[in-house]
């Protein structure tokens, strides 16, 4: 890549001073938005997902991780061979990517970053709920989040009655519910109760068993709910598997496999979402990148910055959005990991304005404490 | 003293126990000795599963892949008969039935109890073949034989044993300046240095800084298994004085002189006597035992304990199991699947594990679905204790065990599954009552509940019954 910092912020945002801004409630916004999060923990590669073309100084630092094969988005990127969909979206304006980006965390540890990618704040373990379950309470729009998991994950807790679609092996008698909800008395027995609550409100379509290690059937069951006009608007997938220290690999290593996962997900969802796709965004989350150098494994290290993977029918159009920092030594934070220059909560706030039709300000003060975050909508999504 | 501290601090009273009259020393009684392992089916020792581990890898990676590099089919067929062969299908499920035998009969369970918190604390998460060969008897060889010793021992053990090293990528760690580093270009694997700060001792309560993590990982070059071209990775720990990192090395201010393998020992010694290390840990073990966030007030006999003993595991679990005793009654702790799963088997004494024989393993064929079935349970009930998903463990906190899907799976359990595993002589109406009185004080009311199937002994009342039992508040929780 011969482009330096800021001498190009990819994205249309030089036409949007042509075009104007003028916020208006369109038929498209009575439709029901989807917003879905998938969150790939270990800390996701944006190097290996979204890689610069012709970098010769990563080459060099990567010379056991060269990618071949990949699919040219633009003269400056391109996206890993495993994620065909994304690179199949790209040409109808329905994938983008930003890149550089991370969750204001420096500090490398797993437990600590994820905690901060779902809770949205600045210091560990110190909130107990997540930016996205806020954002839902805030927009009063409750018991419409769906996790494809089996715990309830972090980001998504804050408003009450959100389900989770995980199945267990045989259909389960919900009415022996019923039997024992009234034990559950005093305020320590409050979360369950509440969880029982929301069992017992479940759609019947929820309440079949099916095979859970089946991600393909797991996503499929999610676009169902998600196309139904009273379903959920908000799914939340949880991926792990991103921390290659050892054998990440090029195109077919221990990072392509999982990314090979993201693009079955993504490619399932949009095919069964129809119509629908139009009105969802995808959004990717992770903890942290990875160093830009590999380590004595054939892997890399903890790094910072990464990319935040994007498609769907809301998207503005596709494109890498990005406030290119540099892969040289001193362009590098503390000399090793691809910088961040845009907060990713600043697109995840964008993102929840746009679906669940809030003005980004408000959101901003009562999600994440009114922190410095730039609207984004109007580059990022179509509003 | 309400009968669910035998709950809280073990897994409850079998049929054929009674509670003491004095649960405090009953409890505390049981810290002193490391109970034998009950199991009377084969206990394989850690270096025959490794060997069992590097037949497997060995076999499909430099045999198998390489004979049948252009025929797929033949190669998975294969691959299949070497599981088989090497018992890489089995050995987990072997695993699983020794620690829930040792949970349901063992007379010390209370020692079972820290047994489980140690092993999640130096978690081995689920990477390569780990589960299937390694995570047990780690286990048993590392975890079990350190918990009547000191805390720093006990870190020292995990520290250089194969599993953890293996875990947390430790052989793939060169100093920059040692001589295989040099030759080849390599440099540090951070991972097992920042894992043993973050997870194992001081937390980053610590503060510690990235050139911290940096440094503890040179020390800690060298640490790595002895690569062979039969073993491959299998190999036994050593130290290469051709890995390790020359000089002197700075971690959380301290400096430890250029000393090859002796600096780790150093280290470790200054790690786990630190306070926030001592603090850190004590307040996981009254999470555990005590209640999710555990005030000052109940952590600070612990870290007294701990202080005065030196950190000797015995004293510092004494003071646990006392705060635990003195706080029974006003605080709530909700159990993780698998711990709950241990107390029905106990409480009611169900019929996991399979018996011995029948889980005897003949590397003929693969394992059958009998032999599968409390390794399926614990994952369908989303607790497979030796595939956490992270090297953080399981997590001991209700907020995240509780969700729709988890509950369900637990209503499936005791009403789908649970039924099955009643020992026929145990299928009357009344086995159940004696059960509730031997264990819960509001027994009368939790009959109550299901006293519309007491003529019932068919799977489906038995369904109804234990479904309605086993999800009461008073079961789930303490």
């Amino acid at each position: 890549m011969n482009c330096t910092r800021r001498n190009f912020l990819i994205g249309g945002s030089t036409t949007l001073f042509l075009s104007g801004y003028f916020p208006k409630i369109s038929f498209a916004s009575m439709q029901k938005k989807n917003l879905i999060i998938i969150s790939l923990r270990g800390g996701m590669d944006g190097l290996t997902a979204v890689p610069v073309i012709g970098d010769k100084r990563l080459k060099k630092l990567r010379k056991k991780l060269i990618l071949e094969n990949v699919l040219n988005l633009n003269s400056d990127f391109g996206i890993h061979p495993k994620l065909e969909i994304f690179h199949k979206l790209w040409q109808k304006n329905q994938a983008a990517f930003v890149h550089a980006t991370n969750i204001p965390y420096t500090g490398r540890s797993h437990f600590d970053g994820q905690n901060l990618m779902e809770t949205g704040a600045h210091i560990p373990y110190k909130e107990k709920t997540g930016w996205l379950g806020r954002g839902l309470l805030a927009s009063n729009i409750i018991g419409k989040g769906l996790a494809i998991s089996l715990p309830m994950p972090l980001l998504l807790r804050g408003v009450p009655q959100n389900n989770n679609f995980f199945p267990s092996p045989d259909f389960v008698e919900t009415k022996l519910i019923d039997q024992i909800y009234n034990e559950f008395k005093g305020e320590h027995n409050e979360l369950i109760k509440s969880t029982l609550d929301t069992i017992r409100q479940r759609p019947l379509s929820m309440q079949i068993a099916t095979d859970s290690d089946d991600r393909k059937k797991l996503a499929l069951e999610a676009a169902k709910q998600l196309k139904d006009q009273s379903g959920p608007r908000v799914a939340v997938f949880d991926l792990d598997g991103f921390d290659t220290h050892a054998a990440q690999g090029g195109v077919d290593g221990a990072h392509a496999d999982e990314l090979e996962e993201v693009n079955k997900i993504v490619t399932i969802l949009h095919k069964n979402l129809g119509q629908a796709f139009d009105n969802t965004l995808i959004l990717t989350l992770t903890e942290f990148g990875r160093t830009i150098k590999q380590n004595g494994g054939y892997g890399t290290e903890h790094g910072y910055g990464s990319a935040i993977l994007m498609a769907g029918g809301l998207l503005k159009k596709s494109q890498v959005y990005t406030d290119w920092p540099g892969l040289k030594k001193k362009e590098l934070f503390e000399g090793r990991d691809l910088n961040s220059t845009i907060d990713s909560r600043a697109v995840y706030n964008s993102a929840m304005s746009v679906c669940f039709n809030q003005d980004p300000e408000f959101l901003r003060k009562e999600v994440f404490w009114g922190d410095e975050l730039p609207d984004l909508s109007q580059e990022l999504f179509k509003i | 003293m309400s009968l669910n501290f035998y709950r809280r601090v073990a897994f409850g009273l079998s049929p054929n126990e009674n509670p003491d009259k004095d649960p405090l020393n009953w409890a505390i009684n049981q810290l002193d000795t490391i109970p034998d392992l009950l199991w009377p089916g084969t206990i394989p020792t850690e270096k025959d599963l490794r060997k069992k581990y590097g037949e497997w890898v060995y076999g499909d990676r430099e045999v198998l892949r390489k004979k049948f590099k252009n025929d797929k089919h033949a190669y998975r067929k294969a691959k299949d008969e070497l599981r088989i062969k090497t018992g890489e299908r089995y050995f987990e499920l072997n695993e699983h039935a020794i620690r829930h035998f040792q949970t349901k009969y063992s007379q010390q369970p209370v020692f079972e109890r820290f047994w489980l918190f140690w092993g999640n604390h130096f978690a081995i998460s689920e990477k390569d073949f780990l589960a299937e060969f390694s995570t047990g008897p780690y286990q048993r060889e590392i975890i079990r034989p350190n918990m009547v010793k000191t805390f720093e021992e006990m870190v020292q053990s995990v520290t250089t044993s194969w599993c953890m090293i293996h875990h947390l990528d430790n052989s793939e760690s060169f100093g920059p300046n040692s001589k295989k580093g040099m030759e080849w270009g390599e440099t540090i694997n951070e991972n097992h240095a920042r894992e043993l700060l973050e997870l194992h001792t001081v937390s980053p309560n610590a503060g510690y800084t990235q050139e911290d993590v940096i440094q503890l990982a040179y020390i800690m070059t060298g640490w790595a298994h002895k690569w062979d071209r039969k073993n491959l990775e299998t190999g036994d720990i050593w130290f290469d004085q051709e890995m390790h990192q020359k000089g002197d090395k700075i971690v959380l201010g301290v400096k430890y002189k250029n000393d090859a393998k002796r600096e780790l020992a150093k280290v470790i010694h200054d790690l786990a006597t630190h306070p926030i290390c001592i603090k850190f840990v004590s307040t996981k073990l009254c999470r555990h035992f005590i209640t999710d966030e555990p005030t000052e007030e109940m952590i600070d006999p612990v870290i007294e304990a701990w202080n005065k003993s030196n950190g000797s595991l015995i004293e510092i679990h004494k003071a646990v199991i006392t705060q635990a005793y003195k706080y029974n009654e006003n605080t709530h702790k909700f159990h993780p699947p698998e711990i709950w799963l241990m107390q029905l088997s106990r409480m009611f004494d169900l019929n996991i594990p399979l018996s011995f024989e029948k889980m005897n393993y003949t590397f003929k064929s693969k394992p059958n679905n009998r032999q599968r079935q409390l390794s399926w349970i614990l994952r369908e009930i989303g607790h497979s204790p030796y595939r956490a998903k992270q090297p953080n463990g399981w997590s001991d906190l209700e907020v995240d065990w509780v969700s729709p899907e988890l509950l369900l799976r637990r209503f499936w359990f005791a009403s789908v599954e649970l039924p099955m595993l009643i020992k026929s002589g145990n299928r009357s109406h009344d086995f159940i009552l004696g059960c509730l009185k031997n264990n819960f004080e509001d027994h009368e009311n939790m009959a109550s509940l299901i006293d519309n199937f007491r003529f019932g002994t068919s799977d489906y009342d038995l369904g109804q019954k234990y479904g309605v039992i086993c999800n009461l508040p008073g079961v789930l929780k303490i």
